[in-house]
């Protein structure tokens, strides 16, 4: 372990000294050793934790020791999810389907609304014939949700990087559909001057693009989904704050967030 | 229809695989690179024809494909046609394919290697994009170079200049494929 944490240092250092194409190539090299080391380290989708193990990852951090016991009132486990800048996607991903698993008249409400999805993408402006890769696959994980409602199996399909980024793109897809569909209500909420399309094509659609809130609420609006986001972050007063996605919802998941990233909670 | 074209000996090939996928080597349905790139070459043979590109596999391996583009009606590669190495990386299509000119080129984004500058194959690239669509861009980019940010400077200096231009652009073409 030790030598884990002492080697990017050496590796700063060594960038530091050199220059042009070298030290371009010697940040890209290190980005790579980031990523496989995150690779590695962690599942796409983790199995099912008791919440303690938060506990012992922060317990030199009075701030979030004190939010974590305030958690712990009503939530006991955890389900992590690797940060590659996709984890809401993947987090809300399994999360809901982990609910279809047990409740057939939403499972059905969702296959309507799956279906329907890819000719309002292909009307939207979307290359049919990509589009509907990313759709059949998405289709496909849905439907053995109904064939085979098995925990293990969402798991086994979740963890399997092939199909797990296709079911990424296709939210992110339809995250990116609902922006542009409503794009005179969702155009105030974007900054820098972009128009909405901008903004899909740049932050939304491309993988590993982090969420922000406007992903959340285009995404639980678009599939009238509700999520309960649970904040642990360096906020004042030692209580959890939570936030309800789209407004108004009965969350039927909630999510963890810590500042950059998401898991799931279970209570 | 267009399967009935396919090589049946590529087809058994690429069949095979399949079955070493590199992603999920144990998967017994759902999604693999190689299924994707099947289908993409299924599309291009459907959907492709007339409108001046190609590509196919090189050998059995559905990673490797070569493909060909025709420069665009009334420029000043009109007619020529340009050989292209396109290789698929395991995550493909979250990551672009390596793209380079397999016959020489004189063109403001192209190096002398066959390097392509080109926004798509890089930070603009997208899982929605294909091998047709990537091909296309190609194309495109013959007639209407990037003068901005050239990898060969000759060339986009020359660019307004489409008579020596045109002059360059055939020579090198024709020592190329003379050969």
């Amino acid at each position: 372990m030790a030598n884990k944490d002492v080697k990017p240092v050496s590796m700063d250092q060594e960038i530091e000294q050199l220059t042009g194409m070298a030290r371009d190539e010697a940040i890209l090299a290190h980005q790579d050793k980031i990523e496989k080391e995150i690779k590695e380290s962690t599942q796409l989708v983790s199995e099912k934790m008791p919440l303690s193990v938060l506990a012992d990852e922060f317990k030199s951090d009075p701030v979030y020791c004190q939010k974590i016991d305030d958690l712990l009132t009503t939530h006991r486990f955890i389900r992590k999810t690797r940060g590659d800048g996709n984890c809401f996607f993947r987090a809300f991903g399994f999360a809901y389907f982990e609910t279809l698993l047990t409740d057939k008249v939403e499972l059905h409400r969702f296959i309507g609304i799956a279906k329907k999805s890819k000719e309002e993408l292909i009307l939207l402006g979307f290359p049919a014939f990509t589009l509907e890769d990313f759709h059949d696959t998405f289709m496909e994980a849905v439907r053995s949700i109904q064939d085979k409602p098995s925990l293990e199996n969402l798991v086994e399909t979740y963890c399997d990087q092939g199909i797990s980024d296709y079911l990424v793109v296709y939210f992110r897809l339809l995250t990116s559909g609902e922006l542009q569909k409503r794009a005179d209500f969702y155009q105030d909420f974007i900054e820098g001057g972009r128009t909405v399309k901008e903004f899909c094509s740049q932050e939304v659609e491309p993988m590993s693009k982090e969420s922000d809130h406007i992903h959340i609420i285009a995404l639980t609006n678009a599939l009238e989904v509700g999520i309960r986001v649970a904040y642990l972050d360096r906020g004042e007063g030692g209580k959890v704050n939570c936030h309800d996605f789209y407004e108004g919802c009965i969350p039927q998941t909630t999510l963890l967030y810590r500042p950059g990233h998401y898991d799931i909670l279970y209570s | 229809m267009a399967s009935q074209n396919l090589d049946p000996a590529l087809a058994a090939a690429a069949a095979r695989r399949k079955d070493k996928s590199c992603d999920s080597p144990n998967k017994k349905d759902g999604h693999s690179v190689s299924t994707r790139l099947q289908k993409e070459l299924m599309s291009l043979m459907m959907k492709c024809s007339g409108k001046g590109i190609s590509a196919f596999p090189e050998d059995d391996n559905i990673f490797k494909w070569i493909g060909t583009i025709e420069g665009p009606a009334e420029s000043v590669y009109e007619s020529l046609k340009y050989k292209l190495s396109l290789e698929f990386p395991s995550r493909y299509p979250h990551v672009a394919p390596t793209v380079k000119f397999v016959t020489p080129i004189f063109h403001p984004n192209v190096d002398n290697d066959g390097n392509i500058c080109l926004d798509i194959l890089k930070e603009k690239w997208s899982a929605l994009y294909d091998v047709g669509s990537l091909l296309m861009s190609l194309q495109i980019l013959l007639g209407e170079p990037n003068n901005d940010s050239p990898l060969n400077v000759q060339a986009a200096e020359l660019w307004t200049n489409q008579a020596a231009y045109k002059k360059t652009v055939l020579e090198k073409y024709h020592k190329a494929t003379s050969k």
